[in-house]
């Protein structure tokens, strides 16, 4: 099948508004957040329904194309990215609430819904989609899933996994199923499960069934500064340890804060080292006793000033600054790498020690804005994209924080997903045989390398091969010899 | 197969007293398994499976035993590869509220080392001084406090297993938040051991709450108590349990409905007075119980599904449903069983729409019942059935969807139908 009979093809099934083969706009889908590495693809297509994708899925089939799922273009680990070229599906014209159902505790939506829209609609309900990564305002819902995405109240919430009930998803073979209607223990394997979070390389959902979960009837904000960032630490370490479960606690460090004051007008004293935002919610009832109890602890490890957020819009002000700090980084400098790693919780002020020796080491200004409660880092290498020898440097301080975090017991990725970014990187962290099994879960679904393909496993490691490997099986006398 | 060389290659690998041929403890449903292998290691568990695997032997993990009627019977002869003796810690720094367990480690065990520190994995099986860590995540098997700190799926965050060939893999990590690789946790979880079996376990772990209570409400019939659930979960209310009771002894009455609330005591004592105005509202006695009581009301709440000691004419089923459709479910199969005139007992997770349901009878009985619950509830699994009956009846209900899908995970995963054949949907 030639581009041209494709695209043919490709208009019969969407008409001709969803099919995009112009050039220039096929160049605006060659990344997604992570701009390492690009490719454009060779046709982007706008389907608006579960049986437009599953055609063109059929057609990329028949055509040997790969077939790439795009939401908002928010990830940051090139899961979006077309690689290798192929149909992107994009999710944008699938963008509707289908059915909010209180009464089982379920709504229904199609992947393109904005996590912020789908957020802020429930409200009127009483209820929130309780995962908020810190695009929510453009990120999609489908994203959310193909990434298993956080956000600061997975702390006390859980990840998008613990939010998705059920899936309708178009697999490789063109076929579209549901994994479930919402209720518990749907029979037999759970393929909603393995599906939230593989990245678009198994299967591509059309719509979900997420958890609604009740607005709390109270919560409280407050920031508290610390001379330095060991202090904050140290401070999120005990709260945890202390058995207190607030629904966020979220670090920004100096150089973070630099560059949200100007932006916020936070007016927080850029001498403060680091700001740790603390939220509690629940009922009213303890709530203030809670707050004390954290905030005792704040002032044991030197806090400096604690702050009360006494208002809503005091409140929205200071999450507003959290969730755009990585927008804010633009005032620091022209590029900068977000890395996502996560350590045990005890380890946290160790590894904020070893992310201030790695910006030494490569001399680079890294800012921090992170998930601390959750153990989860994020360091900003800031650096100047045209300047070769800070690529190198930066890319270099990335993997410097990946090895890090792994030497403290610790994983690549919290939230933000392997993708193309952290693929070779993988085997760092698990074993061949490891990687087998996960090729073994991958090659179930997807045995032609149609949906997504080379991401996740690392580069030169398919999944056939490495499918093919643990289906050969060990002998026992091997292993009685090792 | 030549017998005496397998026992002697096992026994060679874990040791004489390890190995059994035609044990008498581990019959499932009438059939005694072939032999029993307890590995001590993860090594030696590889190896074990290696070895049968190497003579096409069937193998049934096993715990505590405590699940074993669950599903159906195995379908060819099999070995029981017993879990017990890899029952240690590998890895706790409490302050991390992490911790990493050996699979046969008993959930009561478990719980005690995690008393110590002050915290708590809330599973709440039933007999957590049998059920152990591996055969709870097998059978993804819940407890009430689901409601407030979710189940094994969300509290799961890694896990090894060795494959149907004896090759060691893992998934997962010891911090809370992890999308590093697909997430094998939630595939392994709930299989019943038919795609590896799980030799260890990582787990979020849970801080114990400075404060605890119940409000038991008692009705002489259920639609009251189903008012009150609906007033619970419309409110803000944050309950770590709310357990619908019926036919149960220990409350007292025909119809009961228990919550537990948890947390700080300004925020307990909120809910017991609330929830007490609610069950007022609707003509519901509430009677609030702290300590002792407290602590032996959900103890015995949490056993009510045990599936170890059963009786001869009893029928244990899981019904799953929309949580909105569980008292018409419920209805159904309390109608039902007054038509075939069996007693039923019933516990309920009434917020999550999870019900287990207990009756007893003759075949005939238990099996005309059991096709009217079918009818009113698709996704009902048989939990432990008289053997008579366990051939008869659909185990896992008659709304098994993406069946194709499933055959070609266990294909990839097994495809010489080793691990615990024929007990599971595939």
């Amino acid at each position: 099948m030639n581009r041209a009979e494709l695209i043919a093809e490709l208009e019969r099934i969407l008409g001709p508004r969803g099919v995009v083969t112009n050039p220039d706009a096929l160049l605006t889908y060659d990344a997604d957040g992570c701009v390492m590495d690009t490719h454009e693809p060779h046709v982007v297509t706008l389907p608006t329904s579960a049986e437009q994708v599953a055609a063109i899925v059929r057609l990329a089939a028949r055509a040997g194309m790969p077939i790439v799922p795009r939401g908002a273009g928010t990830g940051l680990a090139g899961g979006a990215t077309p690689m290798q070229g192929g149909i992107v599906i994009s999710t944008a014209r699938m963008d509707k609430i289908l059915q909010v159902d209180t009464a089982n505790g379920r709504v229904l939506c199609q992947p393109g819904v904005i996590n912020w829209e789908l957020s802020q609609y429930l409200k009127s309900f009483g209820y929130q989609f309780a995962p908020d990564p810190s695009s929510q305002k453009a990120c999609t819902i489908g994203g959310n899933i193909a990434n298993n995405s956080g956000g600061p109240h997975c702390l006390k919430y859980g990840i998008t996994a613990s939010h998705v009930l059920a899936v309708q998803v178009v697999l490789p073979d063109g076929s579209i199923i549901w994994t479930g209607d919402g209720s518990a223990y749907a029979a037999g394997y759970d393929l909603t499960g393995v599906i939230t979070g593989s990245e678009g390389t198994i299967g591509f959902v059309t719509a979900a069934w997420l958890r609604l979960t009740r607005l709390p009837e109270a919560v409280r904000v407050v920031l508290a500064l610390f001379p330095d960032i060991a202090g904050a630490s140290t401070t999120v370490s005990q709260v945890i340890a202390t058995g207190l479960l607030p629904a966020a606690l979220e670090i920004m460090d100096r150089l973070a804060i630099k560059a949200v004051n100007d932006m916020y007008k936070l007016g927080l004293p850029e001498a403060a080292g680091a700001a740790l935002l603390i939220e509690v919610d629940g009922v009213e009832d303890g709530l203030d006793e809670l707050l004390n109890d954290i905030t005792a602890i704040c002032w044991r490890n030197g806090a400096i000033d604690v702050r009360p957020a006494r208002t809503l819009a005091e409140q929205n002000q200071v999450w507003a600054a959290r969730k755009n700090a990585f927008g804010a980084m633009g005032r620091l400098a022209p590029t900068y790498y977000l890395v996502d790693t996560v350590v045990p919780r005890t380890k946290l002020p160790q590894t904020m020690d070893e992310v201030g020796r790695i910006s030494r080491e490569f001399r680079l200004p890294i800012a921090n804005v992170f998930h601390a409660g959750d153990g989860n880092l994020h360091p900003i290498i800031l650096f100047d994209r045209r300047d070769r020898s800070q690529n190198q440097r930066a890319l270099e301080a990335a993997t410097s924080v990946m090895k890090v975090s792994i030497d403290f017991g610790g994983v690549i990725s919290g939230e933000h997903g392997i993708g193309v970014e952290k693929q070779d990187y993988m085997t760092l962290l698990f074993s061949t045989d490891d990687l087998a099994a996960m090729a073994g879960l991958h090659q179930s679904f997807d045995p032609h390398d149609l949906f997504n393909p080379g991401k996740v496993f690392p580069k030169g490691r398919g999944c056939g091969e490495l499918a093919a490997l643990r289906r050969s099986g060990v002998a026992w006398s091997a292993l009685k010899s090792s | 197969m030549n017998n005496a060389l397998l026992r002697a290659d096992l026994e060679s690998l874990v040791g004489e007293q390890y190995v059994r041929e035609h044990p008498t403890g581990y019959y499932i449903y009438g059939q005694q398994p072939l032999l029993s292998v307890a590995p001590g290691s993860l090594e030696e568990m590889a190896q074990t499976v290696a070895r049968l695997a190497a003579e096409h032997v069937a193998i049934v993990p096993w715990g505590g035993g405590t699940q074993q009627r669950w599903g159906r019977p195995p379908s060819r002869p099999f070995a029981v590869l017993l879990t017990g003796r890899l029952n240690r810690i590998l890895d706790y720094t409490p302050d991390d509220l992490t911790i990493s367990v050996e699979a046969g480690m008993t959930l009561g065990a478990l719980s005690a080392a995690l008393a110590a520190n002050g915290q708590m994995l809330p599973l709440d099986a039933p007999l957590p001084d049998r059920a152990t860590i591996g055969g709870l995540l097998a059978t993804a098997m819940d407890g009430p406090r689901r409601l407030g700190y979710g189940s094994a799926r969300d509290l799961l965050i890694g896990i090894r297993v060795v494959e149907a060939t004896g090759r060691i893999s893992k998934a997962g990590g010891m911090v809370v938040k992890n999308v590093s690789g697909f997430d094998m946790m939630k595939l392994y979880l709930g299989s019943f051991g038919t795609l590896a079996i799980i030799a260890s376990a990582n787990f979020k772990l849970i801080p114990q709450p400075r404060s605890a209570a119940s409000i038991l409400c008692r009705a002489a019939t259920p639609e009251p108590l189903w008012k009150l659930v609906n007033a619970i979960a419309s409110s803000q209310l944050t309950p770590v349990a709310v357990e619908y009771l019926e036919g149960i002894d220990l409350a007292d009455t025909p119809f009961a409905l228990a919550v537990r609330s948890e947390g700080l005591a300004a925020a307990v004592e909120r809910h017991v007075r609330d929830v007490t105005t609610f069950a007022t509202q609707v003509g519901v006695q509430a009677e609030p119980l702290r300590d002792e009581a407290h602590i032996r009301l959900w103890e015995a709440i949490n056993d009510i599904p045990q599936t170890a000691s059963v009786a001869a004419d009893e029928l244990v089923v899981r019904v799953t449903c929309l949580p909105a459709a569980l008292s018409s479910v419920l209805a159904a199969a309390r109608t039902a069983a007054q038509h075939a005139t069996v007693s039923l007992q019933a516990v309920a997770r009434a917020i999550n729409g999870i019900a287990y349901l207990r009756v007893r009878g003759s075949v005939s009985q238990l099996h005309e019942w059991h096709t009217a619950v079918l009818q009113a509830a698709p996704q009902t699994m048989v939990l432990a059935a008289p053997t008579s009956l366990v051939d008869e009846v659909p185990a896992f209900g008659t709304q098994i969807a993406n069946l194709e899908v499933m055959q070609r995970i266990k294909q990839e995963f097994d495809p010489e139908n080793l691990l615990n054949p024929g007990r599971f949907v595939v």
